[in-house]
């Protein structure tokens, strides 16, 4: 009997209401980092049972203590400034980081709230990195004389977090590049950043990447050595198959089923189809079913709705298929 | 030959100095059910204002009214023509934003002004003349999904003839520049000249208001011999990103204005005014004919609103040295 078809998410969670007031409180000065940082800790616990409870197979702790993908990281690094508010799309803005020194890793990142995670289930939790070359496309550089001097100096960085991550017990390591994807001329230095990065891992490595023009970097997005691609299929209402007929994915795939930008919480029908579609081309072994992206950017409700109806879905497929998890 | 200093498209919408309007704080209240969508159109409006003001204080000769109701640079547009559905997230180019890809449904037609309004209410904001902005045709369909035309030569000239339709509105509304977001033109190949020129053969014929073809992030060196007999007022040089730009300048025909993004609109670092200065005198001294537009290589939305604030300042005052030394 096949196995195959798990399921995870891309790594973000919603932060419930009251961690929000707090993070604002926290923010002003009128709630204390302790006060924010034990309900950070409280709402990990709760997220982590919730993902349990739906029947999710390899688990996020969900990043409720994040702010942005970049600016977490590199609030913590030397060498980094942050900015003031930046526009990413409609009413949406983050604070983005600003070079102004060498950027060096003078401290463990995400280390305890990975152990910590950990500690509340026996499935799996994924370490959860920004990559390098994000890392560098979506900061101002006042600093370094050229992108690929800075892309370098992050991958360094990185590849010390991930293998504290692999020493703490990680056995999958997600280092996403959602900014891959758009600059085809730069994928030769975000390759060799990812495997600076990634030297030495022996652990699972995964990478996430979203909202690009893939037509044009694949097939030659497969040269990142890395184990899993994750990728966004439904906003691109599964597009890439047709891809993948002309060109075989050889990777592992994180399968995108849930459109993260949109209210509407999928039916477990057109789930079930478009990971039948994926079936067509991809076997069963390479397949990790999960949101198009973090999913953060919806409601607690909406985010576990959806997620309970892809459970469903790959539930249904897998009997339907005598695929085993 | 004139220098004049110009913005080249939106604007940060949010304030620098506490109490003003925020427009996004608007938003979340409108969201949330807390205010209605006329206090949120008044928060544009008194954003507008600002940002107008701002440009006014700080001596911009051709401003530009900021775009504050804008998601994206195409959607506003796209969402009012006929034929044109919108949907899923897309990066913009290669930066961290994003815009909703318009998707060609149907024949694509323009039924009714889209942005004159707007510009209108901003006129009658500014002392000054504004420069009006729309998206460039031939990106407007690189931006979008087309599921009707399959042709780029069909789908991108049917958005010049309905873009045709609305600069024609707005020269209505009393524009006199018009200013043409065009990133694709910067990434376009030899082979894709035909639907190039196919998009603006249509806008350009018979325009009244002068025309900025602006190429953020990149230079279109390879469809700039078919651009060059069309009758455009001005090309807008991304200078930083597409330096190849330079090589353009020659070949600029008699007559024409050539924008010269030259204050990155994508990193934080200070451009020095004299530095800026001289790259206004290299231009110069290359073509002394042409009149000069200096400007931000792109929107500075991409920054945050004090660093935007900043760089105007050294907009302005790089336009001033360019002048002293012309």
């Amino acid at each position: 009997m096949p196995r195959g078809l798990w399921t995870t998410t891309v790594g973000s969670f919603p932060k419930p209401p009251r961690l929000e007031k707090v993070r604002q409180q926290a923010a002003r000065g009128e709630a204390t980092p302790e006060a924010l940082h034990a309900m950070e800790r409280e709402e990990t616990v709760k997220l982590i049972q919730r993902q349990d409870e739906i029947g999710l197979d390899i688990l996020v702790d969900g990043e409720l203590y994040r702010g942005d993908m970049t600016t977490y990281f590199a609030e913590r690094t030397p060498g980094f400034a942050i900015s003031k508010p930046v526009r990413s799309y409609g009413n949406r803005y983050y604070r983005k980081p600003v070079a102004v020194g060498p950027i060096r890793r003078k401290e463990p990142w995400t280390v305890a709230w990975w152990k910590f995670a950990q500690e509340q289930t026996k499935k799996p939790i994924k370490g959860m990195l920004t990559g390098p070359y994000t890392m560098m496309d979506w900061s101002f550089n006042e600093h370094y004389p050229s992108r690929a001097a800075m892309t370098m100096d992050l991958a360094a960085a990185v590849n010390e977090e991930a293998l504290a991550l692999q020493e703490a017990g990680a056995t999958h390591i997600q280092i996403d590049e959602p900014a891959i994807s758009v600059r085809p001329d730069e994928l030769s230095l975000a390759v060799k950043a990812f495997a600076r990065a990634t030297e030495g891992l022996k652990a699972k490595t995964i990478t996430h990447i979203c909202y690009g023009d893939f037509h044009v970097i694949y097939p030659a997005l497969l040269d990142l050595p890395v184990d899993q691609i994750d990728l966004e299929l439904a906003n691109s209402r599964y597009d890439l198959l047709d891809r993948f007929r002309e060109h075989r994915f050889t990777k592992e795939i994180g399968y995108g089923v849930l459109d993260v930008h949109s209210h509407r919480i999928e039916t477990k029908e057109e789930i079930k189809e478009g990971i039948l579609r994926g079936l067509e081309v991809l076997k069963p072994e390479q397949i990790y079913v999960d949101p198009d992206c973090g999913l953060k950017t919806r409601t607690p409700d909406e985010a576990f709705a959806k997620l309970e109806a892809m459970v469903a879905a790959v539930r249904e497929v897998r009997e339907e298929k005598g695929i085993t998890g | 030959m004139t220098i004049q200093s110009t913005l080249a498209g939106s604007y940060p919408k949010l304030p620098t100095e506490p109490g003003d309007v925020n427009v996004r704080v608007i938003r979340n209240r409108v969201d949330a059910g807390r205010a209605t969508e006329k206090d949120l159109a008044d928060a544009v409006s008194a954003t507008t204002k600002r940002v107008l003001d701002l440009q006014e204080k700080q001596g911009v000769d051709l401003p530009m009214d900021g775009q504050i109701a804008w998601d994206d640079a195409q959607t506003y547009v796209a969402r009012g023509l006929k034929g044109v559905m919108i949907a899923g997230l897309l990066r913009y180019i290669d930066t961290n934003t994003y815009y909703r890809q318009p998707e060609i449904v149907g024949p694509i037609e323009w039924t009714q002004p889209i942005t004159a309004a707007d510009f209108r209410a901003a006129q009658a904001m500014s002392a000054r003349p504004l420069k009006a902005f729309l998206p460039g045709p031939y990106s407007l369909y690189r931006f979008s999904k087309d599921i009707r035309y399959g042709d780029p030569i069909a789908g991108a000239g049917a958005y010049g003839v309905a873009l045709a339709a609305e600069a024609a509105a707005l020269e209505e509304a009393g524009a006199t520049w018009i200013h043409f977001e065009d990133p694709w033109l910067g990434r376009a190949r030899a082979e894709d000249a035909r639907a190039v020129v196919a998009a603006y053969e249509p806008l350009l014929a018979g325009r009244r208001a002068k025309t900025m073809v602006h190429v953020p992030f990149g230079a279109p060196q390879q469809v700039f011999d078919d651009l060059r007999p069309l009758p455009w007022s001005g090309i807008g040089l991304d200078l930083i990103e597409g330096p190849g730009g330079w090589d353009l300048l020659p070949r600029i025909p008699e007559g024409r204005t050539v924008g010269l993004g030259l204050l990155d609109a994508r990193n934080t670092r200070l451009e020095e005014p004299a530095a800026v200065a001289a790259s206004v005198a290299r231009a110069r001294a290359a073509r002394p004919d042409l009149d000069i537009h200096i400007s931000p290589t792109a929107s500075l939305e991409y920054l945050p609103a004090d660093t935007a604030e900043k760089k105007l300042e050294r907009l302005v005052a790089a336009t001033r040295a360019a002048r002293e030394g012309a």
